[in-house]
């Protein structure tokens, strides 16, 4: 009972501290938004829509000036019904006979998201008039006339152009799988949380591969075809740093979602914790890694066809090069031996990833 | 040659599983651990070979406490303490005749192992075992082709492997039908009676207990609330260590 008692007060101290965190949440959220709002409805609404200016002028002034109006419509909403911020940390007591779609705070944000939907409309410059232009509907017939007589004469080197986008993506898969097999176990937290060196390894591990995944392979493509010059070396290490991180991430979700029965058992019997991964990890996860791998391939044959187009090589350059001329006879055979290769690929890699499920 | 003294474990999480248990196992004995699911069972066993860490108290295995080993030591002890689990836990994919010999792990080398290679004497060793848990011929079978008793048997073989001292079995036949069940029980039997290993084996079932075990000890909520031979278990100690309400179930 005495403990009873004592335990109360500090569970609601905590209680504060959490509705506290919530409260500030709300008021951010809801500033955030008023904010938003108040600057679209000026920069787009009022200046490209009712003043149709082309290049509004833009200041520093104008967001600031926005902040501060969307603090101050924070503050006189905050307590009524048209806080968005309350109703999303669940601040609100809800009636729960009324229909929450007939709540102010739902109308508001519907309004909001309609708000953006006008104002990106404008952003892309949506415009039906060019869409359906005289000058433009003929290039436009002009391009699917040609695409649709491709020249077969360049049959031969695109044919080989594609071979070495195969062969570039499967250079790239392979190269990337041991990398990605040792990452996949350093990244898989029910390996990794034993101690507080695994913990530290697993976080290192994970913003590398979080960081370099979250850079894109035509990106990387850029950055290798400056290293080691314009060609299928500089499309395979961008594709096989991009797989290293990407089969890592993949590899380390199969590794969490293991059973741990073998592991236990393998580690009663007094087993090095090598042998236990190679015992009791490996075995579970062979078959599923297969399957991701080829899956792998296959997207990085897709892949290795855009990144040829910065100069990765393979298909991709020379449809970059064709394209650069305005031969759209050989862009559009090109065009179908790219589909042809991506569907074999696709066809190929489901039917082997299903056989050896 | 086993005792364990006043052990103590407090998961992560806070539950209080084991608070202060103390008993002896002698050489030979077949101890049985009984208590009603979450009494602390698992853990104990757990603690025993040190796949969980005792909060606090000793456990002593052959004159030596084992609860603050590490690395290579506490490897050593655990291969000589065999170990079964109720969901036989063999490695998927592979035959029988490698699930028993990843028995002999702690004694092989690293790298042999990993590339597959095992001394003709183990081979040997393994092919003995499996013939005595009755499952000759099926060396090569993958072992999830297999039925759950006779998983259960290829486990028992591969703990047998590690010439144990003590054989831990986690809740044997839990998941097993009343006969295969008997079975597996007779196997324990005989790997105690005839190899003279001790077995300190977790069940459900009373007249499971009655027929196979020498000693009994029981848990509630952690606590050791019972100990002395099978038989002595009458109406009341039975209602004490299970609830009020429970009736008891007989399997034949």
């Amino acid at each position: 009972m005495s403990a009873n008692t004592q335990a109360l007060p500090a569970e609601k101290k905590t209680l504060g501290m959490g509705q506290m965190k919530s409260v500030v949440f709300a008021l951010l959220l809801d500033t955030f938004l008023w904010t938003y709002v108040s600057l679209v409805l000026y920069k787009v609404i009022y200046q490209k829509i009712i003043l149709a200016l082309r290049f509004p002028e833009f200041s520093w002034n104008e967001p600031t000036t926005a902040l501060i109006v969307g603090g101050i419509i924070t503050l006189a909403l905050f307590f009524t019904k048209f806080s968005i911020g309350r109703a999303t940390s669940g601040l609100y007591e809800l009636d729960e006979n009324k229909s929450i779609m007939k709540e102010p705070f739902t109308l508001l944000g519907i309004a909001i998201i309609f708000l953006t939907f006008i104002a990106g409309i404008y952003i892309s410059q949506i415009s039906i008039r060019e869409f359906l232009s005289e000058s433009g509907l003929s290039g436009a017939r002009r391009i699917f006339t040609a695409l649709f007589q491709p020249n077969l004469r360049i049959l031969e080197p695109a044919l080989f152009a594609a071979i070495e986008t195969i062969y570039m993506a499967f250079i790239a898969t392979a190269l990337a799988l041991p990398f990605a097999f040792l990452f996949g176990f350093f990244a898989a937290r029910n390996l990794m949380n034993g101690s507080r060196l695994g913990l530290a390894v697993y976080y290192i591990v994970r913003f590398f591969l979080n960081l370099t995944r979250s850079i894109e392979p035509l990106v990387w493509a850029i950055i290798f075809s400056v290293w080691v010059g314009i060609g299928p070396f500089a499309g395979m290490l961008a594709l096989m740093i991009h797989s290293i991180s990407s089969l890592a991430k993949l590899y380390s979700e199969q590794i969490e979602n293991i059973s741990n029965g073998p592991i236990e058992a393998i580690t009663a019997t007094g087993a090095h914790p090598i042998q236990v991964i190679w015992f009791g990890v490996v075995p579970q996860i062979v078959l599923p890694y297969l399957s991701f791998t080829i899956y792998r391939w296959d997207i990085n044959v897709r892949m290795a066809t855009v990144i040829g187009l910065v100069g990765g090589g393979g298909i991709g350059t020379m449809l970059m090069q064709y394209q650069g001329l305005a031969k759209w006879n050989e862009v559009g055979l090109l065009v179908i031996v790219i589909a042809s290769v991506v569907w074999v690929m696709d066809y190929a890699s489901s039917k082997i990833r299903e056989a050896i499920k | 040659m086993l005792e364990v003294r006043e052990l103590q474990k407090i998961y992560d999480n806070g539950t209080h599983a084991l608070k202060g248990v103390s008993f002896d196992v002698k050489q030979g004995e077949f101890l049985v651990v009984i208590g009603l699911s979450g009494s602390g069972k698992s853990t104990l066993l757990r603690c025993i070979n040190r796949l969980h860490d005792p909060t606090s108290g000793a456990v002593n295995f052959e004159g030596e406490d084992i609860t603050k080993l590490r690395g290579a030591k506490i490897r050593n002890v655990r291969s000589r303490i065999g170990m079964i689990f109720q969901h036989f836990n063999l490695i998927p994919r592979r035959t029988v005749l490698t699930n028993v010999l990843s028995g002999s792990l702690s004694k092989n080398g690293i790298f042999k192992s990993l590339l597959g290679i095992w001394p003709e004497e183990d081979k040997k060793k393994a092919m003995q075992y499996i013939n005595i848990v009755g499952l000759t011929g099926k060396e090569n079978i993958r072992a999830d082709n297999l039925s759950g008793g006779q998983q259960q048997r290829v486990s028992i073989a591969r703990a047998l492997m590690q010439n144990p001292k003590i054989l831990l079995a986690d809740e044997p036949v839990a998941s097993l039908d009343p006969a295969t069940s008997h079975s597996v029980m007779q196997y324990l039997k005989k790997v105690n009676e005839e190899l003279g290993v001790t077995v300190i084996c977790n069940l459900h079932f009373l007249s499971l207990v009655r027929q196979y075990a020498s000693r009994v000890i029981a848990l509630k909520d952690g606590l050791l609330i019972y100990e002395g031979k099978p038989l002595d278990i009458d109406e009341n100690w039975f209602q004490t260590i299970y609830g009020e309400e429970a009736v008891e179930v007989t399997i034949n």
